[in-house]
């Protein structure tokens, strides 16, 4: 699973990779090719190098931090020249400038890595032998062309033009032979360079990527997590960014949410607008977070590792493909099941199933999920508005209205039963008195039958 | 040395227009580049790209070869680059790519010929400036297409030389008129700075301010479309159309009174397509037309010759031209 699979989760996760300061256009293309981590040992290896980029901006002059993401700007994907120079092609003129120019460039960037003893953090191979290959005058300037000082006979030709341009045409002919047989024996002596160039240039992408996570988690107030071995997921402080900048933009502010589930099912209820959905939301956002090395919107986290996430909430392109809702949830529902029956460490998240449709089979459908997903032995999270049997589940319940102002917190309860706090809220939003009294006393009237029933 | 090259030196970059084939714009960029003085001054120039199917056929067998000055900087696409017919030293290899390759920037080490084909977008182009400022550059000349074959618009350069001629009207009055329109188009005031913040990033569609400075979109796609809802434009102070602005729509908007002394904004010159009747109409009417990006106009050169080889009065073209456009005009073939 690559992350450009997943950047459209409607976690919001592309949000948090179009907030990433990256310089380059490569750097950006190769964490969207980016493979899921889903090993211990890559994820924290994956910190440990973060942590390292971390201090560094906390510590270096801010001129040094500006000089080498300028560098960075200039990093170049010339994947394709270095293929060529890997199967033993004749690099041309423009092939030769790029080489240089990413030689030059993992030096500069190389330089200050030492400086700040970052240099084995992500080594960069040193190319200071390619750079004299195609810099033979010593002028450690990014331009390229067939120097003079390569041939002799090089220089009195271009002499010559300059002394007799009407006989530029045929000066121009002979030198180009010799500028051919210059480029074949250039190439030649690069080729032994050819994987010291790749690896160059993913380190030096890399080193953009650490760089931009680092400044992200200072800029976003992110922290770094522990991997927790125990199966379960513990938050303090859990926040979902991008609501947190909307709410914040809207002067107004983020409650941050702590919160903790394992292998066991887990079960929110609470009021409508209590936020259950953005917890749902920051849940999947911080997984994949956690996955693919970034920093952790919370103000500590010790999260457990997944092999599959899924993220169910209302879908609005299959119903754009013609499914309707119910169908396209179903569906997406079912292939967690399906995924449970082979898959081990599997987190699911479910957004209110079944809210479409009636009660009484919403209810059922709800109630029989979690029994059907109870012994997978992964982490299913779902919200509801049904009064469900928790059986085995955990039951989270938003604290809701306390003296008009919504309190997000969850806290544990002991029984699936969900809040009435509907119509409280409704009526908060100034919404037709008339239309709530009514439901008011069509609620109060089937509770006293229901009473008078029993 | 007719007195624009010194002019030309008090802007960071120049585009060179021809309005129509042969109206000398290959004469006026070989005129200028071998005037400007390259030894003290860093200086680049590039042509303006053609997109899409059209590059075999225009840009493989039409463009220009251009002799370059030993020193000067030039873009061009990798393709073309091989083929110049001089020494030249790399400095960037752009991520800009075209049915050509990559826009590449060299700087000539011999005096020699090269073909030009540069950014085929306005935002390609624009960086590349932007690259060649970072590069020392101080001058960037643009070779500049004024089609609609081209989304690249010349209006992004600080100033700019328009080049007409007898290829464009056989008739000294029909020349004079067209050209002297253009001119006008091209001497449109900036729209202020509020709609230009307002408007400067919408790249398509039709968008309308009300008077509280709130945005609309208009719910027609293109201002081509034939229904616009004028009803909806309660309060419309200011109109943004970010593709075409033709007849119909302007003809709408008058119909719909909603013209009266409304602003319509466009991004550049080039967006305009009304005629010049349509134009007097709607600013009698008391409505403006304005820009959200213009150069400043330095001079108008004229080929008196056209390619069938009838040749128009040059003095008295340049002297008329001039006249009515308030600014100098040169025939180039009698100033060199």
């Amino acid at each position: 699973m690559q992350l450009k699979n997943v950047i459209d989760s409607p976690c919001a996760l592309r949000a948090m990779l179009d907030s990433l300061d990256l310089q380059s256009t490569m750097a950006r293309r190769r964490l969207l090719e980016m493979e899921m981590l889903t090993d211990a040992h890559d994820i924290g290896r994956s910190y440990d190098t973060l942590r390292h980029f971390a201090r560094f901006l906390a510590t270096a002059h801010h001129t040094r931090v500006t000089t080498l993401q300028f560098k960075l700007q200039a990093l170049k994907d010339i994947g394709t020249t270095l293929n060529n120079l890997d199967r033993h092609a004749v690099l041309d003129d423009i092939e030769l400038f790029e080489v240089k120019h990413l030689a030059l460039l993992a030096g500069d960037v190389n330089e200050i890595l030492r400086e700040h003893g970052l240099e084995q953090v992500v080594p960069v191979p040193s190319l200071d032998e390619v750079v004299t290959i195609l810099d033979p005058d010593g002028l450690k300037i990014a331009s390229f062309y067939i120097y003079d000082s390569y041939c002799g006979r090089l220089k009195e030709l271009r002499a010559e033009m300059r002394r007799q341009p009407e006989r530029n045409d045929e000066l121009l002919l002979e030198a180009s032979e010799i500028e051919r047989t210059v480029r074949a024996d250039l190439s030649k002596r690069l080729q032994s360079f050819a994987a010291a160039l790749a690896q160059a240039l993913t380190a030096l992408a890399h080193i953009d990527i650490y760089l931009a996570k680092a400044t992200q988690m200072t800029q976003l107030g992110l922290c770094f997590p522990t991997i927790s071995r125990d199966g379960t997921s513990r938050f303090e402080g859990m926040f979902h960014p991008r609501v947190k900048a909307a709410l914040e933009a809207g002067g107004r502010s983020f409650q941050p949410i702590d919160i903790t589930y394992g292998l066991k099912p887990t079960l929110i209820t609470g009021a409508n607008m209590g936020g259950k959905t953005v917890v749902l939301k920051t849940l999947t956002l911080c997984q994949y977070l956690f996955q693919f090395g970034f920093g952790i919107p919370a103000a500590s986290a010790a999260m457990d590792i997944k092999s599959h996430i899924f993220f169910c909430i209302g879908d609005e392109q299959s119903v754009e493909k013609g499914l309707s809702s119910f169908a396209a949830e179903m569906k997406n529902i079912d292939a967690v099941i399906k995924a449970s029956r082979h898959e081990r460490k599997l987190l699911a998240l479910i957004d209110e199933p079944a809210r479409t449709t009636n009660p009484t089979e919403g209810t059922a459908l709800v109630a029989a999920l979690l029994k059907v997903l109870a012994h997978a032995s992964m982490s299913l999270i779902l919200t509801t508005h049904y009064d469900i049997e928790p059986g085995e589940a955990r039951c989270l319940r938003v604290k809701g209205f306390e003296n008009g102002t919504m309190n997000y917190s969850l806290v544990e309860v002991h029984d699936g039963e969900v809040p009435h706090e509907a119509l409280n809220i409704a009526q908060s939003l100034d919404i037709d008195p008339q239309w709530i009294a009514l439901a008011r006393d069509i609620v109060n009237s089937t509770t006293t039958k229901r009473n008078i029933h029993h | 040395m007719l007195p624009f090259i010194d002019d030309i030196l008090k802007y960071d970059s120049l585009s060179i227009v021809g309005l129509e084939k042969n109206t000398g714009k290959t004469e006026c960029l070989k005129y200028v580049l071998n005037r400007l003085p390259v030894d003290s001054r860093r200086i680049a120039v590039t042509s303006i790209g053609i997109d899409g199917e059209t590059v075999d056929q225009v840009t493989r067998t039409q463009k220009p070869e251009i002799t370059l000055p030993q020193g000067m900087y030039f873009a061009t696409s990798e393709a073309h680059y091989k083929l110049r017919r001089l020494v030249s030293e790399l400095v960037d290899v752009s991520d800009e790519n075209t049915s050509l390759g990559r826009v590449v920037t060299a700087r000539a080490l011999t005096t020699g010929k090269v073909l030009l084909s540069g950014p085929p977008s306005a935002a390609g182009l624009k960086r590349w400036m932007g690259q060649m400022r970072r590069l020392g550059v101080d001058l960037t000349v643009v070779d500049g297409a004024l089609s609609r074959m081209s989304s690249a618009s010349p209006a992004v350069s600080r100033s700019m030389i328009l080049a007409t001629g007898a290829a464009f009207s056989p008739n000294v009055d029909t020349l004079v008129s067209k050209t002297a329109f253009v001119v006008q188009l091209i001497n449109l005031p900036l729209a202020g700075e509020n709609l230009r913040a307002a408007f400067d990033t919408l790249d398509r569609g039709t968008w309308w301010l009300d008077d509280e400075g709130a945005l609309h979109r208009l719910s027609t796609t293109t201002s081509l479309a034939p229904s616009i809802k004028l009803d909806e434009m309660k309060g419309c102070r200011a109109i943004f159309v970010a593709g075409a602005l033709v007849d119909s729509f302007v003809e709408k908007l008058q119909a719909g009174k909603v013209a009266r002394d409304i602003e319509i904004v466009v991004r550049d010159f080039t967006k305009i397509f009304i005629t010049p009747q349509r134009l007097r109409l709607l600013l009698k009417a008391g409505a403006r037309l304005t820009v959200l990006q213009k150069s400043k106009l330095l001079a108008v050169t004229v080929n008196p010759t056209s390619p069938g080889g009838f040749t128009l009065d040059s003095a008295a073209v340049c002297h008329r031209l001039a006249e009515t456009i308030g600014l100098p005009v040169y025939d180039l073939l009698k100033a060199s």
